[in-house]
C-alpha cells in the first residue's frame, strides 16, 4: 500500500462543509482509466461535464451515453474494481464478500407480520449487474398504462421508452434461453406446469449466445458470458473519455446558487486505521446513480427533503423459492440458471420463476443441524429448485444508519403476505405434477410437503411470517419519478424538483413496482434520461 | 478453503468478531457440520473445516460496515445466552456438549417464534456457504466438477454455429 497523506490548507486545500480539506484543482494523481481510489496517494479536486455516482445498471449506462455525446465524464463508484478475468474466477464465498453489499448479509427488517427479506445488492464497478441471473424483461404494458394513465407521466409511456428498450437489447445481447440449456430442474417444473395447464415461457437473458450452462451467473459468470454493464457500457465510455475512480464514497452533492455543482467525498478501503483521503468532483451536472437504498440517503444528506417520499414506498418482489426432491438425478447445477417462467397468475400479483443457484448455497438453505444436515445435502442432485415472486405493493423505507449504509425496514401489506403464501402453494403443485416426492418449503420448521392437501393446508395454517425464507434483488421506488413535486422527487427526465443539475438514474426512480426483473428497465430508464441530459445539456468548454 | 487464498490487496483481511462472539460462532460451526458414527454418536467435524469456515465467516463480517459488525456482535451474544429459554439448559452456548448445541440449534429452527428461527438462519446461511464450497463437503452434494468455479464443458450455441459454419449474430 501506498503511504497517504490527507492534503491539508498548508498546500492551498480547502475546507469542506464537515471540516475537512480537499486539494484545490488537483487532478486524479493517476493516469489509468479505472482508477483504485485506495491506492491514491492523495485526494482529488476535478471537474468535468457530469459526474455520475455509481456505475451499475443506471450509472454506467448514462455515462456511457454522455461519454458518446462528447461530454467529459467521471464515475465515483464506492465498491472495488475487479476487472472481469479477476471476477470470473471467484468462488461464491469470495464473490459473497467481494461484490455483495454487507458481504451478502444485507436484510429488510420486517415490521409485523412481515419476514426478514435478504436482500442482494452489489458494491463494485458494473454493481448488481454483477450478480443478476441475467434475467431481462421489459416493463409490462399494464404497467406502463398506469404509469401513463394513473400518475400522468406521458414520457413513460411503453411507446415512449421503445427506443431506449432496443438500445439496451441491443448493447447486453439479449436472447431468449434455448431449450438445450434448460437444466433438467427446470424441465421437471415446466412438466409440471404443463400438466396442470399453466403455460411456461422461454426466458430472455443477457447472454447473448455464450451461455455454457454453468449455473452460477449470480456469483459472476465463469465464462464470461453475462453482458453486465463493466462489460457492456463502461468500455464505450472509457474509450470516450471517461474515467472511473473505484473506492470513492460520494457523501454529499455539491450546490452553487441552488443548483447542483459537484460531490464530494471521501476515499474507502485503505489499511485499518489510515486516514481517509477526501475528493472533491465539481460538474454542472450529477448523477446519482447509487441505487435504491443509497440514492435517498445522498439526497437526504444534501439537503433534499423530498416531500416526504424520498426514501419511503420501496417496492422489494420478495422472492421465495421451494425444492423438490424428485426419484431420478436432475443435477440441476448443469443448464442456465434461469430459464423459464409462468405469469399465468399476473393477475394475482405472482410470478414462477425458474431459479437454481451454486450447491453450496442450496446446501445452506436445507433444514436440519449436523447429520440432519448432512442426509439433506446428500440428496441434492436429486433436487430441483423453482422460485415466485410477489408483485408487491411497497411498504419499505430507508433511514441513515450509524455506518456507511442505510436502515431498511419493511412492512408487507396483508395481500402480499396473502400472495407470497399463496406462491409457496402454486410452486408445492407444480412440483409434485412434476413428479416430486417431496418439497422442501421456505418455511423454516414446517414439515416437507408430499400432496397437494399438504400445501394447501401449511398456507392455511398461516405460519409466522418471520419463518419465511423471503429474498429480494429488486429494490425500487425511494426517489420516484413524478410530475409534480409533492408527489415524487425527479422529473419525467429524472432531473430533481428540489436541486436543478442534480439527476437520479437507477430504480430509486420508478414510480411503482413493475413485477418483472429490474435490470432491463433501470437500464432503459437510464438511456432515456441519458437522452435528454445529453440534449438538454450542451457541453460546457 | 483447501487452497490458500490469494493474497489480494482489494480484500485485506479486516475481522469483525470479538473473541467471545468468535468462541460462539465456532462452537455453531461444530454443531451444524458434525456428523455422527456408525453407533449414533455425533462427531464434531474436522478441526481445519470449522477453522476455514469460522475464518470465511469472520472476515466476511469483517468486511461489512460497521452496523453489520456491531449487529453480529448482539447477536452472537444472544446466541450464546439462549439456551436456558429454548432447551432448559442453565449453559452459555459454548460450553455446552456436542449433542446440547445440535438440541439446541433444532429448537431455535423449529421454534414457532420467527425471530428465534432468524437467529438461528443469520449464522447457518453464512457458515454453510463456505463449508460446502470444497473438498470433501463438496464432495458430499454430489456436484461433478472439480470446483465451484469449474465451468460445465459443452458448446455454447455459438460454438456449434461456428462449427456448422452458420454466421454467428455479432454479441454486442
Amino acid at each position: 500500500m501506498t503511504a497517504r497523506a490527507p492534503a491539508s490548507p498548508a498546500t492551498g486545500g480547502r475546507p469542506t462543509a464537515r471540516g475537512r480539506t480537499v486539494a484545490s484543482a488537483r487532478p486524479i494523481s493517476s493516469g489509468d482509466a479505472v482508477v483504485h481510489g485506495r491506492d491514491l496517494p492523495a485526494g482529488f479536486d476535478e471537474s468535468c461535464d457530469a459526474v455520475v455516482v455509481g456505475s451499475g445498471a443506471g450509472g454506467a449506462v448514462v455515462a456511457a451515453h454522455l461519454a458518446e455525446a462528447g461530454r467529459r465524464v467521471i464515475v465515483l463508484e464506492e465498491g472495488p474494481y475487479y476487472r472481469p478475468e479477476e471476477y470470473q474466477r471467484f468462488k461464491p464465498s469470495e464473490s459473497v464478500r467481494r461484490l455483495f453489499r454487507e458481504s451478502g448479509m444485507l436484510a429488510a427488517f420486517g415490521i409485523g407480520e412481515t419476514p426478514i427479506i435478504s436482500v442482494t445488492m452489489g458494491r463494485a464497478v458494473g454493481g448488481s449487474s454483477l450478480l443478476t441471473g441475467g434475467v431481462c424483461f421489459r416493463i409490462p404494458g399494464e404497467v406502463h398504462h398506469r404509469w401513463v394513465h394513473d400518475l400522468g407521466l406521458e414520457q413513460l409511456s411503453e411507446r415512449a421508452l421503445e427506443p431506449a428498450y432496443e438500445d439496451v437489447e441491443k448493447r447486453i445481447a439479449v436472447k431468449p434461453v434455448p431449450l438445450e440449456m434448460r437444466s433438467l430442474s427446470t424441465t421437471r417444473f415446466v412438466e409440471g406446469a404443463e400438466k396442470l395447464g399453466i403455460a411456461m415461457h422461454p426466458i430472455s437473458r443477457n447472454t447473448g449466445d455464450e451461455c455454457e450452462g454453468n449455473g452460477r451467473c449470480n456469483f459472476t459468470c465463469p465464462a464470461g458470458a453475462k453482458r453486465s454493464v463493466d462489460v457492456a457500457y463502461l468500455p464505450s465510455a472509457l474509450r470516450h473519455g471517461a474515467r472511473v475512480v473505484s473506492d470513492a464514497l460520494v457523501t454529499r452533492v455539491l450546490t452553487d446558487g441552488g443548483r447542483a455543482a459537484g460531490v464530494e467525498g471521501r476515499l474507502l478501503g485503505g489499511e485499518y486505521g489510515a486516514p481517509s483521503l477526501p475528493f472533491r468532483v465539481r460538474a454542472p451536472m450529477v448523477v446519482s446513480a447509487c441505487g435504491t437504498l443509497h440514492s435517498p440517503l445522498l439526497l437526504l444528506a444534501s439537503g433534499i427533503r423530498g416531500s416526504n417520499v424520498l426514501g419511503r414506498h420501496i417496492t422489494l418482489h420478495p422472492a421465495v423459492r421451494i425444492v423438490a426432491r424428485f426419484d431420478e438425478p436432475v443435477n440441476g447445477w448443469d443448464g442456465a440458471l434461469q430459464s423459464a417462467y409462468s405469469d399465468d397468475f399476473a393477475e394475482e400479483g405472482i410470478k414462477l420463476v425458474s431459479a437454481y443457484t451454486m450447491v453450496n448455497v442450496l446446501a445452506a438453505g436445507f433444514p436440519g443441524v449436523g447429520p440432519a444436515l448432512r442426509k439433506h445435502v446428500r440428496q441434492l442432485p436429486y433436487c430441483g429448485v423453482f422460485g415466485g415472486m410477489i408483485h408487491d405493493e411497497g411498504g419499505g423505507r430507508v433511514r441513515a444508519g450509524a455506518g456507511r449504509e442505510g436502515i431498511l425496514t419493511y412492512e408487507m401489506s396483508p395481500r402480499d403476505l396473502a400472495r407470497l403464501r399463496r406462491s409457496i402453494t402454486l410452486l408445492c403443485e407444480v412440483a409434485l405434477a412434476g413428479g416430486a416426492r417431496e418439497v422442501f418449503t421456505p418455511i423454516f420448521g414446517a414439515p416437507t410437503v408430499t400432496s397437494v392437501e399438504g400445501a394447501r393446508a401449511l398456507e392455511a395454517a398461516r405460519p409466522d411470517a418471520r419463518r419465511t425464507e423471503c429474498m429480494a434483488f429488486h429494490p425500487l421506488g425511494s426517489a420516484r419519478v413524478a410530475n409534480d413535486v409533492r408527489r415524487g422527487v425527479v422529473d419525467e427526465w429524472g432531473e430533481c424538483f428540489e436541486m436543478p443539475g442534480l439527476f437520479v438514474a437507477d430504480g430509486s426512480v420508478l414510480p411503482t413496482s413493475i413485477g418483472v426483473n429490474s435490470q432491463v428497465p433501470i437500464m432503459s430508464m437510464a438511456t432515456r434520461f441519458a437522452w435528454g441530459m445529453a440534449e438538454r445539456r450542451p457541453a460546457v468548454r | 478453503m483447501s487452497t490458500a487464498p490469494t493474497p489480494d490487496r482489494l480484500d485485506w483481511k479486516r475481522l469483525g468478531l470479538s473473541a467471545g462472539a468468535r468462541a460462539t460462532v465456532r462452537a455453531t460451526t461444530e454443531a451444524l457440520l458434525c456428523d455422527e458414527d456408525a453407533r449414533g454418536r455425533l462427531q464434531p467435524p474436522r478441526d481445519g473445516l470449522v477453522n476455514d469456515v469460522v475464518d470465511e465467516f469472520d472476515h466476511s463480517v469483517g468486511r461489512g460496515s460497521i452496523d453489520l459488525r456491531r449487529g453480529y456482535r448482539v447477536l452472537a451474544f444472544v446466541l450464546e445466552w439462549l439456551p436456558i429459554f429454548v432447551i432448559r439448559k442453565p449453559a452459555r452456548m459454548s460450553r455446552m456438549s456436542l449433542d446440547d448445541r445440535v438440541a439446541y440449534l433444532e429448537g431455535l429452527e423449529s421454534s414457532r417464534v420467527g425471530l428465534l428461527v432468524m437467529l438461528y438462519v443469520a449464522f447457518k446461511v453464512p457458515l454453510c456457504i463456505p463449508a460446502f464450497e470444497e473438498g470433501e463437503e463438496l464432495a458430499l452434494t454430489g456436484f461433478d466438477r472439480e470446483h465451484t468455479t469449474s465451468r460445465r464443458r459443452l458448446p455454447t450455441v455459438a460454438a456449434a454455429a461456428r462449427v456448422e459454419g452458420e454466421p454467428v449474430e455479432a454479441s454486442s
